[in-house]
């Protein structure tokens, strides 16, 4: 990678290379029985070169041939990507605890057990359609670049996703729990879990109308893509952000504390620089309900005319390769500060109303304007406080700034979940519509 | 490169092993405004093991051959944990041995265009929305993906195949005041530079729509009468119905599997769908899938009851049913799994005329804004839509999302157009993308359908 990084420094202004290798394996349990192991042993790089300043890109898995894999991204230079940017001179980051070499000792038997595990007592106490997956996850992440920065990390994961599906119905509840260290699921959690499963298992009809919904973290990336498009640098940048001109002002429930917290390393994946090599801090984007900043990559940042925020990651709305794709302004680590609530007393609170504990159709809908309009996927119906069903055919709608003003109250837990770690948020009066 | 790949699979003590080695290219432009953001063509490659021992099947991705050995021990040992702890042993379906290699012939081969003239006709199209005060953004990009892919099992099957896929793609934002709207716009196929040419009236009829939308009105909640265009009917043949003809997923749903059993009368009768991805000249057109099968024509539901469904050989296997060929990875880093290749709801008789006049008082609902099935429940966008009284089209309304039930939908079609169309862009995405994923449908009606509006 040196001599790499040596040849393209001698042809260009600045360079930077992005490597990867990420190793995973999962145990796919289906219906209680082992049904599937799936490994993959991958590497991969990706070349950045700048040039009187334009942009050039090149990504490769082997690196076989050197002069090849920089001639690449030399040719992509006529395209005229403009780069007004310099790569930084990152150095002293602080040390964050992400790998733990015990979880090399999660080898697929483990992990076959542990899903078996559960997999017993989930079918022993309900008539679920159950899938778990075990997975352990090893990535190594390094950047080197033409400033002098040469940064590294690797992290471990192990982790258990599982879908409870109500039969015939096809939507189900579905968590995931994950650490740096090997694990199994304890009990507790998961007879929390079988019990919420079976008190919703009788399927209702209900009349449309207003009514409070109990985002579950499960549900929470539809208001997440939402508010990323929102405050995203590149939304400024074009001008399709409805909260462009808001910093400073009050646009949500002062209960909203909405950050991301790249260091936190209590959690699984924490990261001390992005995906450019800048360091991560941690930032709030909405604090007691008052936008304060925006979030920025090296691109964005210099055609606005002001600093990284540390978020230029190569991820897109739907993941994918991380060498195939440039850096963008990413949340990373998106939370949404604690309340005081444990979940049974949010239940509680309710009255009458829906836990949208999945869902589905998130990315249809106008997310530049927060816009949603999702199907419940489950969605469990509550009556003076209690869980008694679920509800099927059923939409839940709004827009993400509007449901946010009418947040009564939140978790006091974070749960991983899909593009963050979020609590439970109860929202009043939001629309529901039913057939 | 299938010697080399012979010798790697030499060194499995199995009862069946296949290996593909992929190259993929990629070709890529993408323009955010009048700024373009990204170009550049690259090449990656990799390999996927398969191993079946002891009756457990199993996979391995690897990129470097030097891990070839690892990658297959690996596999070996999960492939004996899975055999050792389930009760049913893992079978393939029999299918014939292949030897064969599959170029497809192609209309204005884009690898003969340079990447210069692939960004003029790129910046050219682009410039027709943004030539438009009222269009605050758009978000442009061409792709061409090759995939050179070589299967070989132990059976004996050998085969080359390329695909080659082009599209241009995007999105066109409106703002006025506060209020942000968009449309999608998509080209492509996989025969062919020539399906993106010509396309201007295609981008000023888009940019018209997005304006237009701006003045539009919220959609109110509720259930309706709809008719769905094709693009929209199309989603709803893949989404709602395509999905639980995949086995792969039916088979971990037993009370669907039970739902979805062969001869079982599911929809009403005016509806038949069919995957057809041997159809020449569509996007969702091959030869073999990535287990070195031959995909054939399916027809799914013939007049309402279920007729056949899509196979992967382990699935064609463990149901009884006839492989189909429809066992398709994204590229080198994934396993294949089962997918539709071109489906489509089958034409019946009826002008869009007629259907308007049989909707009377209504939606007129049109172009899809991305889907997603939970089970037997779904969920999609439309792109924008009009209020239809009295057969005849109303005021254009916005922010159209419907909801509902696969089974009580198919009984719900109560008409079928005459004018079949099949999309020119896809995409699915069920753990891995296929960009190749097709499908279309004439007009229909459908009766119940519910918007949750915003």
């Amino acid at each position: 990678m040196e001599k790499l990084l040596d040849m393209a420094k001698k042809v260009c202004d600045q360079a930077e290379i992005y490597y990867n290798e990420p190793n995973s394996s999962e145990v796919i349990f289906q219906k209680g029985e082992l049904h599937d192991i799936e490994s993959q042993f991958q590497s991969g790089m990706a070349l950045r070169i700048i040039k009187d300043g334009k942009l050039g890109f090149s990504y490769t898995k082997n690196l076989i041939n050197r002069d090849e894999f920089l001639q690449n991204a030399l040719d992509s230079l006529k395209g005229g990507v403009k780069a007004e940017y310099s790569f930084p001179l990152t150095k002293d980051l602080p040390e964050l605890n992400t790998y733990n070499p015990h979880i090399e000792e999660v080898t697929s038997e483990p992990m076959v057990e542990n899903c078996q595990e559960i997999a017993d007592e989930v079918l022993r106490k309900t008539d679920a359609e159950l899938e778990v997956v075990g997975y352990k996850e090893v990535n190594t992440v390094r950047i080197l670049n033409s400033k002098g920065t040469d940064v590294q990390t690797k992290i471990g994961t192990n982790g258990f996703w599982m879908s409870m599906v109500y039969p015939g119905g096809g939507a189900g509840l579905e968590r995931v729990f994950d650490k740096k260290i090997p694990f199994s699921l304890s009990k507790k959690v998961l007879n929390k879990l079988i019990d919420l499963y079976n008190k919703s298992s009788k399927e209702l009809s209900i009349k449309s109308g207003k009514m409070k919904v109990l985002f579950m973290p499960g549900s929470m990336y539809t208001l997440l893509w939402r508010l990323s498009s929102g405050t995203n640098a590149k939304s400024i940048f074009e001008d399709t952000s409805p909260i462009k001109n808001d910093i400073g002002k009050k646009i949500v429930s002062e209960l909203i504390t909405f950050y991301d917290d790249p260091l936190d390393d209590a959690a699984t994946g924490a990261r001390s620089f992005d995906d450019e090599g800048i360091a991560t801090t941690r930032m709030n984007i909405i604090e007691k309900g008052v936008l304060r900043s925006f979030f920025y990559d090296l691109n964005y940042a210099q055609k606005l005319g002001v600093q990284s925020t540390g978020n230029g990651f190569r991820s897109s709305m739907w993941g994918g390769d991380p060498i195939t794709i440039t850096p963008s302004p990413h949340l990373s680590h998106p939370r949404i500060e604690i309340g005081d609530k444990y979940f049974e007393e949010l239940v509680a609170m309710m009255d009458t109303g829906i836990i949208l504990d999945g869902v589905m159709g998130a990315h249809s809908g106008n997310i530049p304007n927060g816009d949603y309009s999702v199907g419940v996927s489950p969605g469990l119906y509550v009556e003076n406080g209690e869980i008694i069903g679920r509800v099927k055919d059923v939409m839940v709608a709004g827009n993400v700034y509007d449901t946010l003003k009418k947040v009564i109250a939140i978790e006091n837990k974070l749960h991983s979940c899909w593009g963050g770690r979020m609590p439970a948020l109860l929202c009043d009066s939001i629309s529901v519509s039913s057939k | 490169m299938l010697q080399k790949l012979k010798k790697i699979l030499q060194k499995a003590d199995v009862d069946y092993a296949d290996i593909r080695y992929e190259i993929k290219k990629n070709t890529f432009i993408t323009l955010d405004g009048k700024e373009l953001s990204n170009i550049g063509s690259t090449i990656t490659d990799g390999y996927v093991v398969r191993i079946l021992k002891n009756g457990g099947f199993t996979s391995v991705a690897f990129t470097k051959e030097t891990d070839a050995e690892k990658a297959l021990k690996t596999a070996e040992e999960n492939a004996v944990l899975i055999g050792n702890t389930i009760e049913k042993p893992v079978k393939l379906a029999h299918v014939p041995i292949i030897k064969d290699t599959f170029i497809p012939e192609l209309k204005d081969d884009p690898r003969d265009i340079s990447i210069e003239e692939k960004l003029e006709l790129l910046c050219h199209y682009n410039d027709i929305p943004l030539s438009h005060e009222k269009v605050a953004m758009t978000n442009m990009r061409y792709f061409e993906v090759t995939r050179e892919k070589y299967f070989l099992s132990s059976e004996g099957t050998e085969i080359h195949e390329d695909l080659i896929t082009t599209g241009i793609g995007g999105g066109i934002t409106s703002k006025e005041g506060n209020l942000v709207q968009n449309v999608r716009i998509g080209a492509g196929g996989s025969d062919g530079f020539y399906t993106l040419r010509d396309l201007e009236s295609k981008f000023e009829e888009r940019t018209a729509i997005v304006v237009d939308l701006l003045k539009a009105e919220p959609v109110k909640a509720g259930s309706y009468t709809c008719i769905l265009n094709q693009g929209l009917a199309g989603v709803f043949a893949h989404e709602a119905f395509g999905h639980f003809s995949e086995a792969d997923i039916v088979e971990s749903l037993p009370a669907m599997r039970e739902k979805m059993k062969i001869g079982n009368e599911l929809g009403s009768d005016v509806l038949s769908i069919t995957d057809n991805a041997t159809l020449p000249n569509q996007l969702g057109f091959y030869k073999y899938d990535d287990e070195g099968v031959a995909v054939r024509k399916v027809n799914l539901l013939t007049n309402g009851v279920l007729t056949s469904r899509l196979h992967s050989r382990r699935t064609a296997e463990e149901f009884g049913e006839p492989i189909s060929g429809h066992c398709v990875a994204e590229d080198y880093r994934y396993a294949p799994i089962i997918r539709m290749g071109t489906i489509f709801i089958e034409p019946k008789e009826k002008t869009l005329e007629q259907l308007m006049a049989e909707l009377g008082d209504g939606l007129y609902i049109l172009d899809p804004k991305g889907g997603q099935t939970s089970g037997e429940n779904f969920t999609f966008g439309a792109q924008y839509g009009f209020l239809v009284k009295n057969g005849k089209k109303d005021k254009m309304i916005r922010d159209i999302n419907m909801s509902g039930n696969l089974y009580k939908t198919l009984k719900d079609i109560t008409a079928v157009g005459n004018d079949l169309k099949l999309g020119k862009t896809g995409g699915c995405g069920k753990g891995q993308t296929n960009i190749r994923s097709c499908h279309g449908a004439p007009h229909i009606l459908v009766k119940n359908v519910v918007i949750g509006g915003v």
